[in-house]
């Protein structure tokens, strides 16, 4: 987990959202913490998907004078094989993006139903699926990763597939002892004894508390899947034909940009993980003063 | 304490992950679609030379087609002979004995570093947390978590550019000259030194800034505790209260965090030893991947997962010793 997230406070806030009364995306937005996390990331989702329409050259083009420093016609210059490096960094941005929203969205809905269904029904599945979980979370992932990728030839979809599949446990146990505090207030216990199936209850009646947290751990996942893609394929454990952030670094590394001092071409990649990165952790807090702050209205 | 029930429940767990741990080990080399001798052999020959094919077999235990006995025979060489087969790529040293040479050199430097950043943590972490909310204390906490999201590998590779080759005080790669022998003489021993410091410097600064934020948060809630407030009114001056009161009941969860990256001693070592090319579990793990050293991934990754293991076991425990107010959920 990346930087100080705690769940601790999210749950406290969490606990006690009521209806909205105002527009909550309003109300994230004049947040300024949340407002700074989210003008990042939309920077990189604009740049990303501008990217996959649009570069100043092809991201494949190949025929520019190699190791050429960053000018007005190359603004990162150009890498060992004369790539324009801007044009690899805008194309592999989207892609880098689109592992990280592909987890995050696979983590979720494995985390948000599992976490339901554990904290709603609790007794035996409870234990099972929690201590599954426990198990889950002792497994080193970034060495299971590794070798997951020695077994499986991997690809940018396998890859995602095998980072989302080991995202999620944390989450669940989150959203879970969410689900237990609310399961036991009186409009949900009114709701059980009116007779409304399990489902109808989970999803209409308690799901919207989980809301502030699926919002948090979709963004930390998000990122976090970004760095791990980024990770293995720095290791030349991706798929290398694929244009990304990992990949740049990767080749940067084996082509020993480093002796060329060609910073121009490792820099970028590495400063926008850290500034998504930074931007998780901004507009987490943010995101927690908002729900904390809808609390204390009602 | 530890009670019975949670030491009971604690190593249950620690077992029954240990033992999945194996099981995926036993299997993950029988996923592979086909033979995997014949995929290894295919990877390295790009032919099935058909002697080569039965002794691969052997070694992985593939003899029969019964999984059970297979999975039989597997755990009685693991446990009986610590057994963990040939390695392919280092062939004829065993996988024991390549994990018994490489170790030391992970444990020597992630040890030096986890316990260098632990400490910086803790004292950093205590300073901004009793400062919290002051305009240095924001500062600081936000540099701190930009630096945990710097990605490690691409820190390690920019302190190479600018301290290895622009400004040449440490040496690029590897963990000793090659123009000392190993000894036990002090050519040697500062060698080592000098080729560890770079990847030391860089470990620590991307990971003390966790600990310092964990202790920054855990000294802030300390704050609204009673004992606190009691210990101002009994008039006791501030950096007493800071250091003899706070930092006390704070520290906790930092131990139990410094535990567990004791633990990830052997796993966190990939990225810091592949990027400077030294010579230890990381790095080992690195060649067996890129040359389909299967036996050797395996083994690798056996011992890491047992180690955390282990590692969480341990944090459990000593959490429930130092705190008593925790009991099992």
């Amino acid at each position: 987990m990346i930087g100080n997230y705690n769940p601790e406070n999210v749950k406290a806030a969490a606990k006690e959202l009521a209806p909205a009364k105002e527009n909550l995306l309003l109300q994230i937005w004049r947040n300024r913490k949340a407002r700074i996390g989210l003008i990042i990331f939309g920077f990189f989702i604009i740049l990303g998907a501008l990217g996959h329409f649009y570069t100043p050259y092809p991201a494949t083009y190949d025929n520019f004078r190699p190791w050429l420093a960053p000018s007005i016609k190359h603004w990162f210059g150009t890498d060992y094989d004369g790539h324009d490096v801007f044009s690899q960094f805008m194309y592999g941005t989207g892609v880098s993006l689109y592992v990280g929203a592909a987890v995050a969205f696979i983590a979720v809905t494995l985390g948000t139903v599992v976490g339901l269904i554990s904290g709603y029904y609790g007794g035996l599945v409870d234990n099972f699926l929690m201590r599954f979980v426990d198990i889950l979370l002792i497994l080193p992932t970034f060495p299971l990763l590794v070798i997951l990728s020695t077994y499986f030839k991997p690809t940018i979809t396998s890859t995602i597939i095998v980072i989302g599949i080991l995202s999620w446990p944390f989450m669940s146990r989150v959203i879970r002892s969410q689900i237990l505090t609310v399961r036991q207030r009186p409009f949900v216990q009114a709701a059980i004894l009116a007779g409304l199936p399990g489902y109808k209850i989970m999803f209409k009646e308690i799901f919207k508390f989980t809301l502030p947290l699926i919002i948090i751990n979709a963004v930390y996942i998000f990122v976090g899947a970004i760095v791990a893609q980024a990770g293995l394929a720095f290791f030349g454990l991706g798929d290398l034909a694929s244009v990304n952030w990992g990949t740049m670094l990767y080749y940067a590394q084996s082509e020993d940009a480093v002796i060329y001092f060609a910073w121009w071409w490792i820099v970028p990649p590495g400063v926008a993980i850290a500034l998504l990165g930074v931007a998780a952790n901004i507009f987490g807090n943010g995101i927690t003063e908002v729900f904390g702050e809808r609390a204390g209205e009602i | 304490m530890i009670t019975r029930r949670y030491l009971v429940v604690r190593t249950t767990y620690a077992i029954v992950t240990a033992f999945i741990a194996i099981t995926i080990n036993f299997l993950l080399p029988r996923l592979i679609p086909g033979n995997p001798a014949d995929v290894i052999l295919f990877a390295n020959y790009h032919y099935i030379p058909p002697g080569k094919a039965k002794l691969l077999e052997a070694q992985f235990g593939l003899t029969t087609n019964n999984l059970g006995i297979e999975f039989y025979d597997y755990l009685k060489q693991l446990f009986l002979h610590f057994n963990l087969g040939l390695s392919f790529s280092y062939y004829p040293a065993t996988v024991a004995q390549l994990i018994e040479s490489h170790l030391p050199w992970t444990l020597y430097l992630l040890g030096v570093s986890i316990l260098l950043s632990s400490v910086l943590g803790v004292i950093v972490g205590r300073w901004i947390g009793w400062r919290a909310g002051s305009r240095s204390e924001s500062v600081t906490s936000s540099i701190f978590i930009g630096l945990t999201s710097l990605p490690y590998f691409w820190l390690a590779i920019i302190f190479i550019l600018l301290f290895a080759f622009m400004i040449p005080i440490f040496p690029l790669a590897g963990s000793f000259a090659i123009t000392v022998t190993p000894g036990l003489t002090i050519s040697f021993i500062s060698s080592v030194i000098t080729h560890s410091l770079l990847p030391i410097i860089t470990l620590v600064i991307t990971t003390f800034p966790a600990f310092a934020l964990t202790m920054r948060n855990t000294m802030v809630n300390q704050n609204k505790e009673d004992y606190l407030m009691m210990a101002r009114a009994r008039g006791l001056p501030r950096h007493v209260i800071e250091k003899k009161y706070a930092a006390r009941n704070a520290i906790l969860p930092v131990t139990t965090h410094i535990v567990l990256a004791f633990g990830y001693i052997v796993a966190g070592a990939f990225f810091v030893e592949v990027v400077f090319s030294y010579q230890g579990i990381g790095y080992l793990l690195y060649k067996a991947v890129t040359s389909y050293d299967y036996p050797l991934v395996d083994g690798i990754f056996l011992m890491i997962t047992i180690t955390v293991i282990i590692a969480n076991f341990l944090a459990d425990m000593l959490y429930a010793i130092l705190d008593p107010r925790v009991e099992l959920r």
